[in-house]
């Protein structure tokens, strides 16, 4: 599994994309059979189930970075963020690579890049 | 030596210092800046103990003022963190506001001339673009100065993204 990170918008789908995914290959569904899990901060936030053996399944993992604000007001939006964070962490302790998308450049933190395989 | 941690929330930062003050041998003293406000102050007070359980630091509480704080020895001290600190020094328990900058600077200052090796995490407030009240802004813009001048005294500067240390400026210690 690679793990990609980035802020919001800062092209971790179209990175995956140009690796040659295609969309139909692209879910928000930690169970299904596509091979890439986009959006993981979503799926968190919904409350959905994202267990970290499932994620270890698929061949990529993306989740925007959604810690480096101030604290939130709210309790839930504290709980978020940390869920976010320490789930981040154990998978990039997993992952063969780990790779940060900052304004589009793909920066390898982890491992190396992968390459276009499809 | 001086090493400044940063990064965003819940990135293992504080897992990260802890594993750098393990590779010095000396005394080890952890200060804590945080003032632990109610139930999950408390709860993220005892995660943080059960982190440094057994690896012998010693615990020094200590809210604001570090300029005046004497460490009992030399040794390696890590520093959690600058965004409690400047919380601490800019808003009083009157709820006065002061400007914090000079008084963090010169605690950290302070610590680093009394240590072998400082370690000081601090926190990335400044990257939601949400728009805040003009007291929050104050306290984004003081932590944004902070870093940047702490970063131009430390010796290794480092990133915490999910856990994996990013080295921005020197380098990590063997």
């Amino acid at each position: 599994m690679v793990l990609i990170l980035g802020g919001v918008g800062a092209g971790k789908g179209a990175y995956v994309r140009s690796l040659g995914f295609t969309d139909a290959q692209l879910s928000e569904d930690a169970f299904d059979a596509c091979p890439v899990l986009v959006h993981l901060d979503r799926v968190l936030r919904r409350g959905e189930d994202a267990p970290l053996e499932a994620l270890l399944k698929k061949e990529f993992v993306l989740c925007a970075e959604v810690g480096s604000g101030v604290i939130p007001l709210e309790r839930a939006d504290r709980a978020y963020r940390e869920a976010v964070g320490r789930l981040c962490v154990q998978l990039a302790k997993e992952a063969t690579a780990v790779v940060r998308v900052v304004a589009g450049i793909p920066v390898a933190i982890k491992g190396e890049l992968p390459c276009k395989s499809r | 030596m001086m090493i400044l941690l940063t990064g965003g929330a819940a990135n293992g930062k504080s897992t990260f210092g802890e594993s750098l003050c393990m590779r010095f041998s000396g005394p080890r003293f952890y200060l804590a800046a945080m003032r632990p406000y109610g139930e999950e102050g408390e709860a993220r007070v005892r995660r943080h103990r059960k982190l440094r359980a057994g690896k012998g630091f010693t615990t020094i509480e200590r809210y604001t003022d570090y300029a005046s704080l004497v460490l009992p020895a030399r040794g390696t001290a890590l520093l959690e963190c600058i965004a409690n600190l400047t919380a601490n020094e800019m808003f009083d328990e009157r709820g006065n506001m002061h400007d914090p900058v000079d008084c963090v600077l010169s605690g950290v200052d302070a610590l680093a001339a009394q240590c072998e090796r400082l370690i000081v995490i601090t926190n990335d407030v400044g990257s939601d673009g949400v728009p805040y009240s003009t007291e929050t802004t104050a306290y984004i813009e003081a932590i944004g100065r902070i870093n940047a001048a702490l970063a131009a005294r430390a010796d290794t500067v480092c990133e915490l993204v999910a856990g994996i240390p990013v080295v921005l400026k020197g380098e990590l210690p063997q």
